[in-house]
């Protein structure tokens, strides 16, 4: 808290110098750009995660005063079976969904910028998922994945493979699976069109050049295209590993958790024990939180360290 | 599909057939994706000109009769406009406050060195991945003490916080790519920051600011978690939890939830089909030089 | 009632004198049934009755669906912004425990409320809920199709290996057994098994079981219920859809398509089945019967079931208008609003009520409830009613969902209920 109260100061000096000579100081300008960012992540983002932070060493109660437990929250969820299931199928999501996303999004993008016919109509069609919410697209995916008539099965029977019909969300090894497919349909078409977009802004000059190599198009792709937009992948695959890491919406609408636990994500876990269970402590969930909080954060480091590395070496 | 590839490929002289074969497969790929993407789009259209009746006793035949009254009774029953508004109003707002604030905070961290700027900057990115579920009730408390809670104000600036880091992420990224020399020389022409940052970031950005436009858009227009629990009053609730009112609990009046579902998908799917041209242009036009 | 209108002569005479200070006073509620019309026509009502009897008075009702509204009461009340009256089911005691909801006891009209409706929200000595719905496990049966397929089955329910030869000979015929699925809710996978369970071990030794206080589930007679179930179940019971079938789903998968024999269902089931037929509801000249679940062998009390206290009111400690939060309570608390509610509804209430006087199309259906529910023994609540914390969870996941769909056997139901105390 100390520091949006720091970026403060220079703010109310800023009043006294007339705003149009300010670049001859930047220290106030700094402060101006800066303030009213500061000051909305302090008191609607800093506050709340601090205590959460704080909760999570606590026994947090309505009506009671906060009470000290150290750290018997985090003894406690080292043991907790659901959590650690949770946490396993939420990294599956968070490392399948990118890769799926981000390669066949590259492909499609690939499609729209070799000049296929109807262009504009393929990327609206892409990327009309992306414009519905979760609730929506759970509902919806809810009824393609239903059994006795959901759309999924009814190809199936239509192509005579009847016998792989099932009830998708209902069995612990195909929900998951399931709910990562309704995730890459929802999300391939916005990564496309991003990437369409880095694609479009490349140079002409490199790719004439390696036209004019004689390249082939995997070349091309390979060793043209796809170093000069690494960047946007980069950002893309964070994107969506980050998504994944706190899914909750789609999972609350489809499946809950279900079954035996097999699409729980940390999300829908912290939910239920703050919310569902009939318990007032927030303070285990709290260090669920907290926890899961590390290890998202270790992850992007992770996967951002991997890419500047990477760049380091080939540029 | 498969069967007209194949004869094409026979058909052709050995020569073509490599090319013949690819642009098959190429179609083949797309056309197979154009139905797997939009498929459920059309699906739920026509249910959506369907009765509950008719649907269950074939769930795929044709809208016919179409039932377009349909959409006036879900508009007129369950209080869309008033949803409609408010979701609008919300998320305009804040994705404008959104743009600007974040654009500030991404231009001072793209241009200027200061103190503990790394830790700042870290800070406020590291929130990107806080699971809101818990953050939602420290929320819940101070906006009680700030007099936000149950206003679509309050709304508004919580959405501005939960979208802030990713915004100035992704500005931030763009901006520093954006040439120094370019800065000097507004310099050396007498700009100042605020001219700077107005007359040659914001434009030359242009790309990156529409493509966090369209992000916050799209999240803040779906939200559901935080409009659920800072917002008590009906008419002050947002479109997702009108959708939902549809779905219910109650029964699977799988006609009228279609019908409702389109009614929240139709008007930005048609905001994108008017606007994507314009979006791709800024977003392709000039994106690095 | 002169006492009542005395009361409703105060507080208006006390209203008027405080208009010109402009302080009417405001009762906030927060419900559950958003979309349930006849609940919210009756809550509506009573509210506006009371606002003509207590000029200055408004009650204004926020409608939630379940899930929503119990999160932003947790919110709310931790910040203390809560409504004066909520919604509560009797599985909430975190709400007792932490001492956030007015005590009733010498509060609300005990007389008109039913003893054991009453005896469920006790807790530590206080009352603390006013039971306005109450439900019990019913077994509703397709009348046409069993006819069919030369099934009778009797009110009191089918013994033993009789049931497991009716499932058979439906699931032999191409029809589903039993339609319910467990998509939406931690419940209605477990009836057939809780059923059996409270039959076999009686009211006392059940509840122990489910409290973790004595019975192990280790128990033989618990093992014996576990693979009666499991016996019905691998006949065929359930739908291959079970584990996505959502409640409303599950109605219509019942009477309309593609139809099966027997539907377990909490007796709410008017409220979704009785709707028009194109919203949802069954059709017209459907032949509903209602009867009692399976009794496994060697039952120590074939005429237990469950009876459940659904939807009740409480008042928020921290409300400023207590008292006249429990006259708005009590102005439902009468044998007319009870039976008002029956009729509205068609499902039992916590409020004493009297099913006979009600006539018209409903009264058949409710003379099939009564005969199902005559010479029964309650247990009070379904058991994640009466379960908590890990326990619940477990449950859910596994008698609830995992081993009626056939993905877990009787040893890993016992494994890991076992484990789960």
């Amino acid at each position: 808290m100390a520091i949006p109260r720091d970026m403060n100061a220079p703010a109310t000096a800023l009043t006294d110098v007339p705003p149009a000579r300010d670049h001859a100081n930047p220290r106030s300008a700094i402060a101006a750009f800066l303030t009213p960012a500061l000051l909305i992540y302090a008191a609607f983002t800093a506050l709340p995660v601090a205590r959460t932070f704080f909760n999570s060493v606590h026994l947090v109660v309505p009506n009671r005063p906060d009470e000290w437990v150290g750290f018997t929250h985090y003894a406690e969820l080292w043991t907790d079976k659901i959590f650690w299931k949770a946490v396993h199928n939420t990294l599956t999501w968070a490392v399948a969904a990118p890769i799926l996303e981000v390669t066949i999004a590259t492909l499609l993008a690939l499609c729209l910028y070799a000049k296929v016919p109807f262009a504009r109509f393929l990327r609206v069609a892409w990327f009309t998922p992306v414009l519905m919410s979760y609730v929506v697209v759970g509902i919806l995916w809810m009824w393609i994945l239903n059994y006795d008539w959901g759309a999924l099965n009814e190809i199936l029977r239509g192509i005579g493979l009847g016998g792989l019909a099932q009830p998708w969300l209902g069995h612990p090894a195909t929900a998951l699976p399931s709910l990562i497919g309704v995730t890459t349909w929802m999300w391939t078409g916005f990564n496309m069109v991003v990437i369409l977009a880095a694609m479009s802004s490349l140079p002409s000059e490199v790719l004439e050049a390696a036209e004019l190599d004689n390249c082939g198009w995997f070349a091309k792709l390979w060793f043209v295209i796809l170093p000069l937009i690494r960047p946007t992948l980069l950002n893309l695959v964070i994107l969506s590993f980050i998504g994944k890491m706190k899914i909750f919406d789609l999972v609350w609408v489809t499946t809950r958790g279900n079954p035996l636990w097999s699409t729980e994500t940390v999300s829908t876990y912290v939910y239920k024990r703050a919310f569902q269970w009939s318990e007032f402590d927030l303070g285990y969930p709290s260090t669920i939180a907290v926890v899961w909080f590390v290890i998202v954060l270790a992850g992007v480091l992770l996967l951002t360290a991997i890419f500047r590395q990477r760049d380091r070496i080939e540029y | 599909m498969a069967f007209a590839s194949d004869r094409t490929a026979v058909a052709s002289r050995p020569r073509i057939s490599t090319a013949a074969l690819r642009s098959a497969a190429l179609i083949l790929f797309i056309a197979l994706y154009t139905a797997f993407a939009a498929g459920p789009f059309v699906w739920v259209a026509s249910m959506s000109l369907r009765t509950t009746t008719e649907i269950n006793a074939d769930h795929y035949a044709f809208p016919w009769p179409m039932h377009f009254e349909k959409f006036a009774v879900a508009w007129t029953e369950s209080n869309y406009d008033t949803y409609f508004f408010n979701s609008a109003a919300v998320v305009l707002a804040a994705v404008a406050i959104l743009t600007v604030v974040g654009g500030m905070a991404a231009h001072c961290f793209a241009r200027y060195r200061f103190p503990l700027k790394g830790v700042v900057y870290f800070l406020i990115f590291s929130t990107i991945i806080f699971p809101p579920q818990v953050t939602v009730i420290g929320l819940f408390q101070l906006m009680v003490d700030y007099g936000l809670y149950n206003s679509r104000i309050g709304l508004v600036l919580v959405y501005v916080a939960i979208q802030l880091p990713i915004t100035i992420y992704i500005l931030e990224a763009f901006f520093a790519r954006i040439p120094g020399d370019l800065f000097d020389a507004a310099r050396i022409d007498g700009y100042s920051e605020w001219a700077i940052f107005w007359k040659i970031s914001l434009p030359v950005a242009l790309p990156a600011i529409s493509t966090t436009i369209i992000l916050n858009t799209i999240l803040l227009w779906n939200e559901f978690l935080y409009a659920v629990v800072l917002i008590t009053d009906d008419d002050k609730r947002t479109l997702p939890l009108g959708v939902l009112r549809f779905m219910g609990d109650q029964l699977e009046d799988v006609g009228m939830i279609a019908t409702g579902l389109m009614i929240a998908i139709v008007p930005v799917v048609l905001i994108y089909v008017f606007f994507s041209e314009r979006l791709i242009q800024g977003m392709t036009a000039g994106a690095v030089k | 009632m002169t006492g009542k209108t005395l009361a409703a002569a105060t507080i208006a005479a006390l209203a008027a004198a405080a208009a010109t200070g402009a302080s009417a006073q405001e009762l906030t509620l927060w419900s559950h049934w958003a979309d349930q019309t006849a609940k919210v026509k009756f809550v509506e009502d009573a509210a506006r009755a009371f606002e003509a009897a207590h000029p200055g008075v408004t009650i204004k009702i926020s409608w939630y669906q379940k899930e929503p509204l119990y999160a932003a009461l947790k919110t709310a009340l931790s910040a203390g912004q809560a409504p004066d009256i909520f919604y509560a089911e009797t599985d909430q005691t975190e709400y007792m425990k932490t001492g956030l909801i007015l005590d009733l006891k010498d509060k609300l009209n005990w007389d008109a409320i039913e003893p054991w409706a009453q005896e469920v929200w006790g807790y530590d000595g206080g009352v603390y809920g006013f039971p306005l719905e109450a439900w019990t496990v019913e077994t509703y049966t397709n009348e046409g199709m069993l006819e069919e397929l030369g099934i009778a089955i009797p009110v009191d329910g089918l013994e033993g290996e009789a049931f497991v030869e009716a499932v058979k000979t439906i699931a032999g015929a191409g029809m589903t057994p039993m339609a319910q699925g467990v998509g939406d809710r931690p419940y209605p996978g477990a009836f057939l098994t809780h059923e059996i369970l409270v039959k076999r071990l009686g009211k006392a030794d059940y509840e122990s079981l489910l409290k973790g206080e004595g019975v192990e589930w280790s128990d033989p007679r618990v093992r014996e219920a576990l693979e009666y179930a499991k016996e019905i179940i691998d006949a065929g019971a359930f739908p291959a859809s079970f584990s996505s079938i959502k409640l409303g789903e599950a109605h219509r998968y019942f009477h309309t398509d593609p139809g099966a024999a027997m539907l377990q269902m909490g007796s709410f089931y008017p409220s979704r089945a009785f709707a028009a037929p194109d919203a949802g509801g069954q059709p017209e000249n459907f032949a509903l019967g209602i009867v009692n679940g399976p009794i496994p062998p060697d039952a120590a009390c074939p005429q237990c079931k469950t009876i459940a206290v659904g939807g009740s009111f409480v008042v928020n400690a921290a409300s400023e208008h207590p008292d006249l939060a429990v006259d708005f309570l009590n102005s439902m608390a009468t044998p007319e609003m009870g039976n008002a509610w029956l009729e509205a509804n068609l499902v039992q209430t916590g409020i004493k009520a009297d099913p006979s006087a009600i006539t018209g199309d409903k009264a058949d259906y409710f003379k099939k409830l009564a005969a199902a529910n005559e010479g029964v023994t309650y247990t009070y609540g379904i058991p994640v009613q009466q379960m908590h914390g890990t326990a619940r969870e477990t449950f859910t996941q596994t008698v609830n969902q995992a081993f009626p769909a056939g993905l877990i056997g009787v040893d890993e139901v016992i494994d890991m209920m076992g484990s789960s105390y």
